[in-house]
């Protein structure tokens, strides 16, 4: 069953809406990431399971029950802020008990549970410190316990990272999605970061504008999207236009070079133009092994950026990237010479059609 | 021919501009000791006058007689109180509408800020005027007994200190992420009460104590509107001082100085722990 449901949600402010007949069904323990640019209307959406905003239209319903008109306060909803939002006349333990304390509950009951979440985020040795004395981590741990100790409905991360360092960002979203799995707590987390939504979520809203363009798994989301937004704010991707050649055989044409699709081509004709997308992993050179198609190209150039090399591809006039892994074997062409590539039918994606 | 004029050049710029800081030091020190002059001479001369009150000797008879005044310590107590509960209705009235301010209706800043600022701009006789003008006639008689009028000051005296204490608290407001913090106080369960009492208020306390100590100093020696409203507070008990002695007035000036002095440096004291909690927390 369903745990948290928003039904046609809408949030205006003035003439514009931040927010537009948003529909989400969330399963009890799963870990749901809003994914979108600036202004797309996710933090909005967060706030307005927090409480802290009034839908304009529709509702949200948790374990059955509407709470779309209750307080904050009454919804047991444990949040985290990007800016932490530690009290900063408490101490780490003082902060973690806050919540029980407001709740009434006994001195040792707030002991032991505040000694639980200290030991679940690793800050044993801090309890007595102030916010101001922590680091950005520590803080953000911190404020992840005290979201914890209330055992709450269900935990709304407001971009908890982006205000840390890219190192302790990636070891703190390991350590919240573990917490999470361990906890089986239902988790909603906003980002703007796609390769922590990927890498953190069970499923993905992807959204733009107020919309929800998609929503999928993160596979799902990567490898097929579903609309030209998602397509190119999720990972890199090479778009072109294209000639349906025949729809029948998803046969396509690239300025005189003959692509097949594995795309469903359902309402398309002959001559059709529609934007075609291959992520710039999906191609490989076709001396290391030929796929369905094979295409001739001219190496424009050539960058190097760690473990994967970047190879930039001219595809009859279209500049295309490509992403190879880099090994000391690799033997890379040089700038200027022709060359093959090939890609699978599935990686050739249509995104849009311009009929 | 360059290799030798380069580093000439260089050294004759760093001797110019040291000259020219130790010119700006002369200067910083010359406007220092002419202002701790204009502070100090007069007031160590009111002090030294104070000393005097014995023929021929130095001491602090003029202290002794005061404090001795039967009039003395009854005024000095009623200005205390009226400057306490004068805090307490400022600091009601205050502290939730900065934070409602601050929170929800900040585009209304600029108009609470001129509204506390009124008892700036309007003379201490005017106001005490129109007050009595007012609070003299039902239904709003306050000026009938003794102890109403003195409800009136108290809250004339709120009045006069919300610049002050407007100013402190948007200031502390201002120092820390009212909305987030607000917010996780929420999300974990405090209503409005338990967010004001455990949240906003402890981390204004430099702030709320900067208000509530300049509203002290300011209350304690007033004495046009007291004088107005024949209230027998300090303000009027000095200046009768004045008329009636010669060394009890600068012994009063000194004991109503170190008053303000000393409230000046709890709140340095208490404002000196409370800083680094504040910036650090963000």
């Amino acid at each position: 069953m369903t745990y948290l449901t928003l039904s046609n949600i809408s949030k205006q402010f003035g003439d514009s809406y931040a927010v537009q007949d948003f529909n989400l069904e969330v399963e009890k323990g799963e870990f749901v990431s809003f994914l979108g640019p600036s202004g797309c209307g996710k933090t909005t959406t967060l706030r307005m399971v927090a409480g802290f905003e009034t839908p304009t239209n529709g509702s949200i319903t948790l374990d059955g029950a509407d709470i779309t008109d209750k307080s904050p306060n009454q919804r047991n909803m444990g949040m985290i802020f990007q800016s932490y939002a530690l009290f900063p006349n408490m101490t780490v333990s003082q902060n973690i008990g806050f919540g029980l304390r407001v709740r009434k509950a006994s001195k040792s009951e707030i002991s032991d549970r505040v000694r639980e979440m200290v030991s679940l985020v690793n800050l044993e040795k801090h309890v007595d410190k102030y916010p101001y004395q922590l680091s950005g981590g520590q803080q953000q741990r911190v404020s992840l316990a005290r979201a914890l100790a209330i055992r709450p409905n269900v935990l709304l991360l407001d971009e908890p990272l982006s205000a840390l360092d890219a190192k302790i960002r990636v070891s703190l979203r390991a350590q919240i999605r573990e917490i999470q799995k361990r906890l089986g707590i239902t988790a909603i987390f906003v980002t703007h970061d796609q390769e922590e939504a990927l890498s953190i979520s069970d499923r993905i809203v992807v959204m733009y504008e107020g919309n929800v363009e998609q929503v999928g798994t993160p596979f799902d989301i990567y490898n097929f999207p579903k609309t030209p937004f998602v397509a190119n704010f999720v990972g890199s991707l090479n778009t072109a236009v294209a000639e349906v050649i025949d729809p029948a055989k998803g046969l396509l044409n690239l300025d005189g070079v003959q692509l097949a699709s594995a795309a469903k081509m359902d309402g398309l004709m002959q001559g059709d133009k529609v934007r075609i997308a291959i992520r710039p992993e999906r191609f490989s050179f076709a001396s290391e092994g030929k796929k369905a198609n094979v295409v001739d190209c001219r190496i424009e150039n050539i960058t190097f950026l760690g473990s994967v090399v970047r190879v930039h591809i001219l595809i009859g006039n279209t500049k295309f990237t490509m992403d190879t892994f880099n090994y000391p074997s690799l033997a890379l062409p040089q700038i200027g010479d022709m060359n093959q590539v090939t890609c699978s039918k599935e990686a050739v994606l249509i995104i849009d059609s311009e009929k | 021919m360059t290799i030798t004029t380069a580093p000439t050049s260089v050294a004759v710029k760093e001797q110019t501009t040291r000259a020219s800081v130790r010119k700006n030091r002369f200067w910083s020190w010359v406007i220092f000791v002419v202002g701790a002059l204009y502070f100090l001479v007069p007031l160590a001369a009111t002090f030294y006058w104070s000393l005097r009150a014995e023929k021929d000797t130095l001491g602090f008879e003029a202290y002794r007689r005061l404090f001795a005044d039967a009039n003395f310590l009854p005024s000095f107590s009623e200005s205390i109180v009226n400057a306490v509960a004068a805090i307490l209705i400022s600091l009601l009235l205050i502290v939730p509408t900065a934070y409602w301010v601050t929170l929800r209706l900040p585009k209304l800043r600029q108009v609470v800020e001129f509204i506390t600022l009124l008892p700036f701009v309007i003379p201490a006789v005017v106001l005490a005027l129109a007050l009595i003008r007012l609070y003299s006639r039902p239904p709003l008689l306050l000026t009938a007994t003794y102890d109403s009028s003195r409800i009136l000051l108290v809250c004339v005296y709120a009045a006069l200190s919300f610049p002050y204490m407007f100013r402190a608290v948007d200031n502390g407001l201002r120092a820390m992420d009212v909305r987030a913090l607000t917010e996780a106080a929420q999300s974990l369960g405090a209503g409005w009460p338990t967010i004001l009492l455990q949240v906003i208020f402890p981390n204004l306390r430099v702030a709320l104590l900067s208000g509530a100590l300049l509203t002290f100093a300011i209350v304690i020696g007033e004495l046009t509107i007291a004088l107005f409203m024949a209230q027998h507070t300090l303000g009027p008990y000095m200046a009768n001082l004045t008329r009636s002695k010669v060394y009890e007035p600068s012994a009063m000036a000194i004991v109503a100085f170190a008053i303000t002095w000393a409230a000046m440096g709890i709140i340095q004291l208490i404002g000196r722990g409370q800083q680094g909690q504040i910036a650090g927390g963000h």
